[in-house]
């Protein structure tokens, strides 16, 4: 488990989600993953259910996103704000592109980023929208239906990661979660950029081994 | 020195949403016509997706939930589902028009620049769109460290290759080079640079890639 820092708020170490879906998906859907099904439905028939066993399961993961950004303030506003977008995006959403997980840690991301500039600057400035900047996968037309090794990527990285040692993953943690550059993660560990960057290769290798794997 | 993708740490840093507008832009571009990349970028959104259930979680507030719903109720504009846009170029929509017919202001010789820092949010950052014309030759120079480039028309070869369009390319203090725009087209890119140039008074900087 990553370390994290004592916080004033109600932090509770998440217990593995354990699924109990009453519609198992289809057979010919095989590897759609169980969130990827949920939002289908919220996106085909704006299936309620599916929208708040969604919010159950990620809300409070996204909260702690925008806690740990140092949006501590802001952070029920930015879980709202994250799913409006997964209400009015799930439509577009097709789970042979994209891992839901992953789909929906990019909106989170770019809710985060779009949260952020409207706070900095007047929204006359932003004639280019957030996702005009940061893509949502899938978005691309272009790109193949379906990719295997796209939808496999999200449950090797999960099993790979296990085998990573804590300081490559702490380090990892603080440039996802905590919105810091390489740089500010060195500044912050008290340790050369040369170490941070290095320890984020290693890491990226070893998953991109795993890519490789898939491949073959 | 990275050439014609970039790095791998860059476009994690991408990912996590950590890049300023103007280096997320250059990576968006190169993105859009690179599926190589694209691949790249959604195994590390997957990481983002695995570190972000690797945390421990936070309860919402009571009611959350009930709130969110009632704001879906409460209007279509809230609600109405997101459309399939027609993707656009995002530096065309920043800049409102094409690259070719942009004021340009011719430096030296076959080089002219524009300085569109102003259209980005992060002032600690210079951005700078460059034109070395069909045919033309920049100066020798040497580059700054941590200078993020993208080709957006044309091609420039110097001692390590071509460098074509949607190629992504960062030079630092050791490239020294002399580039040549190549094909019948000028050679158009859009550099990111760490820190503002000073300019003082009617000396003028060259700028990167092409002249300093
Ligand atoms: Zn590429």
């Amino acid at each position: 488990m990553i370390a994290t820092k004592t916080r004033s708020h109600h932090v509770t170490v998440k217990e593995r989600p354990v699924t109990t879906l009453d519609q198992q998906p289809a057979k010919s859907e095989g590897r759609k993953d169980p969130w990827g099904a949920l939002l289908e439905r919220v996106g085909k028939h704006q299936d309620r259910e599916a929208y708040q066993a969604l919010f159950k399961q990620f809300a409070p993961q996204i909260k702690y996103y925008a806690i740990s950004n140092g949006l501590a303030s802001h952070a029920e506003e930015l879980v709202q704000e994250v799913f409006i977008s997964i209400w009015r995006r799930s439509c577009l959403y097709d789970w042979r592109k994209a891992a839901a997980s992953t789909w929906i840690f990019t909106i989170a991301r770019n809710q985060r980023i779009d949260m952020l500039r409207k706070m900095q600057r007047s929204s006359a400035e932003m004639n280019v929208e957030t996702e005009d900047l940061w893509q949502i996968p899938g978005d691309n037309e272009n790109d193949p239906v379906t990719s295997l090794h796209r939808l496999m990527s999200e449950r090797r990285i999960r099993e790979s990661l296990s085998h990573l040692p804590e300081e490559q993953i702490t380090v990892i943690a603080k440039v996802y979660m905590e919105h810091k550059s390489h740089q500010m993660v060195a500044d912050e560990l008290g340790i050369p950029l040369g170490t941070v960057k290095s320890r984020v290769r290693l890491a990226l290798n070893k998953l991109k081994v795993i890519l490789q794997d898939q491949n073959v | 020195m990275t050439r014609h993708h970039p790095d791998s740490l860059t476009l994690m840093e991408y990912s996590a949403g950590n890049l300023s507008e103007a280096r997320a832009l250059c990576i968006r571009l190169h993105l859009d016509q690179c599926p190589h990349c694209r691949s790249r970028v959604d195994t590390l959104d997957s990481l983002g997706a695995v570190m972000m259930d690797h945390q421990p979680t936070v309860s919402v507030d009571d009611g959350s939930f009930e709130q969110l719903m009632a704001r879906i109720d409460a209007g279509p504009e809230m609600a109405s589902p997101v459309a399939y846009k027609p993707r656009q170029n995002p530096l065309q929509k920043l800049l409102g028009q094409d690259i070719n017919d942009l004021p340009w202001k011719r430096q030296l010789g076959d080089v002219s620049v524009l300085d569109i820092t102003a259209k980005f949010g992060d002032r600690s950052e210079q951005v700078v769109l460059q034109k070395l014309s069909a045919g033309g030759k920049a100066p020798a120079h040497t580059h700054r460290g941590d200078e993020t480039t993208i080709i957006l028309q044309g091609a420039f070869s110097d001692q390590n290759g071509v460098f074509n369009q949607w190629d992504f390319v960062c030079l630092d203090h050791n490239d020294e080079h002399r580039p040549v725009a190549v094909g019948h087209e000028d050679c158009i890119t859009l550099s990111v640079l760490s820190a503002p140039l000073k300019l003082t008074g009617t000396f003028t900087r060259f700028l990167n890639p092409f002249i300093r």
